[in-house]
């Protein structure tokens, strides 16, 4: 290890140079931070598609698709298919949580409850959505309700689950507290429970909505009408590498987005993991 | 809230097995009753004593054990390829902090598109059969693993690292005493994560692209309407992964997070 004294100044070497100016370089713009580690990505890919170090036709380059994408966004079915999964998903996912959390605040403060539901919860979640697919296709067929019943599926389980662990891991101290302070029961869950759940929540439903959108892609390949999912699956036909690929990066930068600026941001600003919002603020 | 009572010994231990079963023996008892009185036609749901049956017939003629080990041996396989690769890799990109914000969004960007997503393009590059379905495994583990080590790593104080350095740690003795063990809690982590995603790709993968299998198990059934299979197999993909997830990796997780004072139990 270079454990150079303080007088004997030690020029840095290239690499030590290199590391420097990049932390240099995202301090004084963080957004390069998330950009710019994909810029050799890409060029890897571009030359690797340029000197056909696979076959074209199974290894298209990002000229290609970028060629795709503006001509499936102008054909309008790319808009469409995005709106389609995107409003799969979100309604899924409300009714997931509608449901969710006040299971999750029933099984998190009734002692019976939990012994009773506990361990069915788990089983069920075991379960997964996806092996839920081939009986919901005997009972409602190839269609919305199917793909709806695997989203709110997928979403349910975790925002339970961390839900009621959220609320078990509220100190009793603070239940008895505002009870004696008067508070009714209606009011401790209110101001309580849920506020000290709320972290566990956040990280259940970041969870679900990233369990639940991977689920959604299966059961429109699977079921397929249209979405992203059977966009990939309907090019895989075709045998449409590029489409696939289209899909691929679509589904990532889309889910990228929402993850890192949207529901990581929440979960870290409802407390982090370990933290007590109640305790804290 | 308060959690349950005193735990330990074999008494215990035997209680909190029996707590675990009886709710869901319970479920079935349910379940039983009412397929008997509402009288529902076998092809929408089937009768506990159909699936057990059926389960019966599968195990005696082998094919439940030839699905089951076909869908464990490719997670096994995946997963191992997945940790030989992800943890070293994970490790060496989290070694420095620069280069560590340099492959974080890369991995972060790759393991929120990991598994399922990779179906139709590992089709196509593998074709159907064995080498689809490992590769999903394999990058359902491989990116979350690797994002995870990498976070591990870089999340070990720097103060920590200098002083084992300045002790006269070489390079071996850091990796083998610092790095690996204070990253551990979260590559335990990345593995239970990893490993969720991977076992709902190999459902998903089995249902289009094998003829061997769970999940082919559950789809061939359902093109003849034998609700009964579909059933059984949904059961013994809950309760295998039940298994692995509550036996093998929380024990795991919580051993690692606990030894290191991660978290508060």
């Amino acid at each position: 290890m270079s454990t150079a004294l303080p007088s004997v100044p030690v020029r840095p070497t290239a690499w030590q140079r290199v590391q420097r100016a990049w932390v240099r370089a995202v301090t004084a713009w963080p957004a390069l931070r998330s950009i710019l580690p994909f810029v050799p990505l890409l060029g890897a890919w571009w030359l690797t598609a340029a000197f056909e170090v696979f076959p074209k036709a199974f290894f298209p380059g990002p000229v290609d698709v970028a060629r795709t994408f503006v001509d499936l966004v102008y054909k309008g079915i790319l808009p469409e298919y995005l709106a389609d999964s995107v409003g799969r998903l979100a309604a899924g996912a409300a009714v997931g949580i509608a449901l969710a959390i006040p299971l999750g605040v029933l099984i998190g403060t009734s002692r019976r409850a939990h012994t009773a539901l506990w361990p069915v919860l788990l089983f069920f979640q075991a379960v997964g959505d996806i092996a839920w697919l081939p009986i919901l296709l005997v009972w409602f067929g190839f269609g919305l309700t199917t793909m709806t019943f695997v989203i709110v599926y997928t979403v349910l389980f975790p925002v339970v689950l961390n839900t009621v662990l959220g609320i078990r891991s509220v100190p009793t101290d603070l239940v008895r507290a505002a009870r004696s302070l008067g508070a009714s029961p209606a009011r401790v869950v209110w101001e309580v429970l849920l506020p000290g759940a709320l972290p566990n929540i956040m990280t259940g439903l970041r969870n679900g909505l990233g369990y639940g959108w991977r689920a959604l892609i299966a059961a429109e390949i699977i079921v397929g009408t249209s979405g992203i999912g059977f966009l990939m699956f309907d090019a895989r036909r075709a045998g449409s590498v590029v489409e696939i690929m289209l899909g691929m990066v679509v589904l990532g930068v889309l889910w990228y987005a929402v993850d890192a600026w949207i529901l990581a941001p929440i979960e870290r600003a409802t407390g982090q993991r370990w933290g007590m919002v109640t305790r804290d603020r | 809230m308060t959690t349950s009572g005193p735990r330990g010994g074999l008494a215990g231990r035997a209680r909190a097995a029996a707590a675990f079963v009886l709710p869901l023996a319970a479920l079935v008892v349910l379940w039983a009753v009412a397929v008997r009185t509402f009288d529902v036609d076998p092809r929408v749901f089937p009768g506990v004593g159909a699936v057990v049956k059926a389960g019966a017939e599968a195990i005696a003629d082998g094919t439940l054990i030839q699905h089951i080990a076909a869908s464990l041996g490719r997670v096994a396989f995946g997963t191992a390829i997945a940790l030989l690769l992800g943890i070293p890799l994970g490790v060496a990109m989290g070694v420095s902090p620069a280069v560590a914000s340099f492959f974080s969004p890369l991995l972060r960007f790759f393991s929120v598109l990991a598994g399922i997503a990779w179906i139709p393009i590992a089709t196509l590059w593998f074709g159907y059969g064995f080498g689809a379905i490992t590769f999903v495994i394999f990058n359902a583990v491989f990116f979350v693993v690797a994002y995870n080590t990498l976070l591990g790593v870089s999340s070990i104080p720097m103060p920590v690292r200098n002083a084992a350095a300045s002790l006269g740690a070489g390079r071996f003795a850091m990796l083998t005493e610092v790095l690996l063990p204070g990253a551990l809690p979260n590559i335990v982590t990345g593995v239970r994560t990893g490993l969720g995603f991977a076992w709902r790709g190999l459902i998903a993968a089995e249902m289009i692209a094998t003829n061997v299998g769970l999940g082919y198990m559950l789809f061939a059934a359902r093109d003849f309407y034998k609700t009964e299979v579909i059933v059984l197999g949904m059961v013994v993909i809950g309760l295998l992964w039940l298994a692995l997830d509550r036996l093998l990796l929380a024990p795991l997780e919580r051993l690692t997070s606990e030894r290191w004072g991660m978290v508060r139990a």
